[in-house]
């Protein structure tokens, strides 16, 4: 089903994305309305990554923010991948847990807002409740 | 037939991300015929084990730590990387990599394995929990995905009897043995080209063996709903913590009166059926009273670090560190310290060890300066004795009021790591970010082959201590306690005319003022190589200084009779942070490589321990 939704929101979207700092991500791969950062999102929410940036908050000057960029990605934070934000910590969600490529993760915040993602609309969204589904019927 | 003459032997290595089943894969390969690296004097962690390859050769199999990739975060992900690039001094580079992955999780472990496979060592891909992964209806095509990859792919359940049987038919040596690489692998820090070209050549790999991420499964999820919520999941938490130290008690009461029994019992026997002299004393106050003072523990030691196991095994622990994560960030721990500090429950030196998976230094330093303060289970027979013999079994509520004391016990050695934390945090200057990223795996029923097998390890570890380093240190004590013989016409017991005594007498002078007797003083001395000791150096001072003939099983109703509550209280509160254990600072000199820590150690917990029992001495002394 989510695949299915992520599918929809691939053809229905190709509007070009502000591209992201760290990798040459193929913006018209990740198509999205806006990028978000992943911290930004609720509980149950649903995204797939559009690449990841800089962010402050890991302040050291050591170049530790390259080395928590470069484990994001190699811990499938990468552009294109689906993923769902399951729990998130009380008052902030900091840490929060996300799934992302059939993995689960608990992230810090300042590690989820190194993350850009498009939301993906869930079938019980706001006003496009009914546009998916009509493309995805297109589809089959 | 013939002995083979060339190199007989086909060194492995397991590599793989954590949680892959890799540990579990490297028991069934190697069963129990494998030499955990022990403590004093490594200076790698190692698993390494061995078994007999289907060609009658010997395959040497180890099991390097986990890792999500050749770019290191943390030190046990840099041995990883170093070993394979034969860069670890005693431990040459692999001959055969066993790159393990979790079918279930298979991007982020192929991921890893492109990587591994770029070094040019021969590999063959094991691919883990097929089982699994078939019940949740997503098919890998193994055929396609060795022949994309150029490795041999290898089935593999590792939880299961003969899940190996696949693998263990591929890694025959002879086939490995032409494969042999002479040069050291190719090597370069990943660029960002590099990581770019892995993750293309991974979409690629798993497009073309048709891979789907499979959908949590809804029991699972179900669980984390509870688990992972902020307010059920702390409750949850710290129901496990409470049931787990109350079983330590109620559960091991009965196997530890059997114990107790056998002990007095043979004592009897021995004192029974030899002269009176030198030997029989020694047997029976040296030996028996001493070493079965501490082996009557061994019941609580064992189900401590059953819970432990299962926790782990379960899978629980990394979702506790996600809870307590912004809780332990107020003192500047990260949650990922949760883990090693709740193994130094059992024992600080392996909880010490397991701070390498701690990215950032002085995250890591933190939690190895605190490890101390939880309270081991060397602690146990101490605590377990002074509350056995002063503190009232009366109800309070559901609880019981000695079960109320030791919980309180280690609740203030957590408080005061807390505290010590929180000073190192104000005090420790320039702070590296030490990232969280911490891997939730499946839930999983804990294997019983594999707890057993942890827990013969620790039965090994606990037996080789007491028949070793304690006995050799009651035989000592016993030595020194009995010589010289008292003086023809002397009033007192004979121990206050030998060595220890005056050494006591000494010690008494420094501990005098925290309510310790000359018998608590000559204990701490041999209690210092390993704490549980003191227990049995107390049974064998009391058992030679006590007139008549009681021996071992006896020092309950002695220490109730003799010492003050202020007095025991005292040395409660000087176990809970005394240093009291020489390997612990040897193995925090070594995993931080100075002096300068351990040295630091002994004396804040020196300082600690003496104001803290000072200030109980006074307080219980007035109150009572």
């Amino acid at each position: 089903m989510s695949c299915v939704s992520a599918k929809c929101e691939l053809i229905a979207f190709t509007s070009a994305t502000p591209k992201p700092i760290l990798q040459g991500v193929n913006s018209s791969d990740s198509n999205a309305r806006s990028a978000h950062p992943l911290a930004e999102l609720r509980r149950g929410e649903a995204a797939v990554v559009s690449g990841l940036a800089e962010v402050a908050g890991f302040e050291d000057g050591h170049g530790s923010g390259a080395v928590v960029l470069a484990r994001l990605r190699d811990l499938g934070f990468v552009a294109g991948a689906h993923c769902e934000v399951i729990a998130k910590m009380w008052p902030v969600g900091d840490p929060m847990v996300v799934r992302v490529g059939g993995s689960t993760f608990a992230l810090r915040r300042a590690e989820a807002a190194a993350v850009q993602v498009t939301r993906l609309e869930r079938e019980p969204a706001t006003q496009t409740a009914l546009a998916p589904k009509n493309t995805s019927a297109a589809l089959a | 037939m013939d002995a083979p003459v060339s190199t007989p032997s086909l060194r492995i290595a397991l590599i793989g991300v954590p949680n892959c089943g890799k540990t579990a894969l490297f028991n069934r390969l190697t069963g129990s015929r494998q030499k955990v690296a022990n403590y004093p004097g490594v200076t790698v962690e190692r698993r390494e084990g061995e078994r007999a390859a289907l060609d009658g050769r010997v395959l040497r199999i180890l099991d390097l730590p986990g890792t999500y990739s050749l770019s290191p975060t943390t030190l046990d992900e840099a041995i990883t990387r170093d070993v394979l690039l034969g860069r670890v001094a005693d431990a040459p580079a692999p001959e055969l990599v066993v790159c393990v992955v979790d079918a279930v999780h298979l991007p982020i472990g192929l991921r890893l394995a492109l990587e591994v496979k770029r070094l040019g060592l021969p590999m063959v891909l094991a691919l883990n929990r097929m089982d699994v992964v078939a019940r949740r209806g997503v098919h890998i095509d193994m055929a396609r995905l060795a022949s994309e990859l150029g490795v041999p792919v290898l089935p593999t359940i590792a939880v299961k009897r003969g899940g190996a049987d696949a693998l263990i038919e591929a890694i025959q040596p002879a086939r490995w043995e032409h494969r042999r690489s002479i040069a050291a692998p190719a090597w370069h820090d990943a660029t960002a080209e590099d990581a770019e070209q892995t993750q293309s050549d991974l979409r690629g790999l798993l497009a073309a063996v048709g891979y789907a991420a499979p959908k949590e499964s809804h029991w699972m999820a179900r669980f984390d709903a509870v688990l992972l919520h902020p307010v059920l999941g702390l409750v949850v938490l710290i129901a496990v913590m409470f049931v787990m130290f109350q079983a330590v008690f109620s559960w091991a009461e009965a196997p530890m009166n059997w114990i107790d029994g056998g002990m007095a019992w043979l004592g009897e026997l021995t004192a029974a059926n030899l002269p009176e002299g030198p030997l029989s004393s020694l047997l029976v106050n040296g030996i028996i009273g001493g070493a079965g003072a501490v082996l009557v523990f061994l019941p609580q030691i064992l189900i401590l670090f059953l819970f432990i196991l299962a926790l782990e095994d379960s899978c629980y622990l990394p979702r506790a560190a996600y809870l307590l994560d912004r809780m332990m960030g107020g003192v500047g721990l990260s949650g990922r310290a949760f883990i090693p500090l709740l193994s130094s429950f059992a024992c600080a030196i392996p909880g010490i060890m397991a701070a390498r998976s701690i990215p950032g230094w002085r995250d890591r330093l933190t939690t190895i300066m605190i490890a101390p303060l939880m309270t081991c289970s060397a602690r146990l027979p101490v605590y377990a004795l002074l509350i056995g013999a002063l503190i009232p079994a009366t109800a309070v509520g559901p609880f019981n009021l000695q079960g109320l004391v030791m919980f309180s016990l280690y609740v203030a050695g957590i408080v005061a790591a807390l505290a010590v934390a929180w000073v190192m945090k104000h005090f420790a200057g320039v702070r590296q970010y030490s990232p969280l990223m911490l891997e939730l795996p499946d839930y999983q029923w804990p294997h019983a082959g594999n707890l057993l097998l942890g827990l013969w390890e620790r039965v090994k570890i606990f037996l080789s201590r007491v028949g070793g380093i304690i006995l050799a240190l009651m035989i000592v004590l016993w030595f020194l306690s009995t010589y010289p013989a008292p003086p023809d016409g002397a009033t007192g017991p004979p121990i206050q005319y030998s060595f220890a005594g005056r050494l006591g007498a000494v010690l008494e002078y420094i501990f005098a003022p925290i309510g310790f007797n000359w018998q608590i003083s000559i204990a701490l001395v041999p209690g210092m190589a390993a704490r549980e000791v003191a227990v049995g150096a107390l049974g064998t001072v009391y058992a030679m200084s006590a007139a008549g003939d009681d021996v071992a099983g006896q020092l309950e109703p002695v220490i109730a009779a003799t010492w003050s509550l202020a007095t025991a209280c005292s040395l409660l509160a000087w176990y809970v942070f005394a240093p009291q254990c020489l390997s612990t600072l040897a193995v925090v000199k070594r995993e931080t490589n100075s002096w300068r820590y351990p040295i630091i150690m002994a004396a804040y917990l020196f300082a600690l321990a003496y104001v803290a029992s000072f200030i109980t001495y006074r307080a219980v002394g007035a109150l009572a």
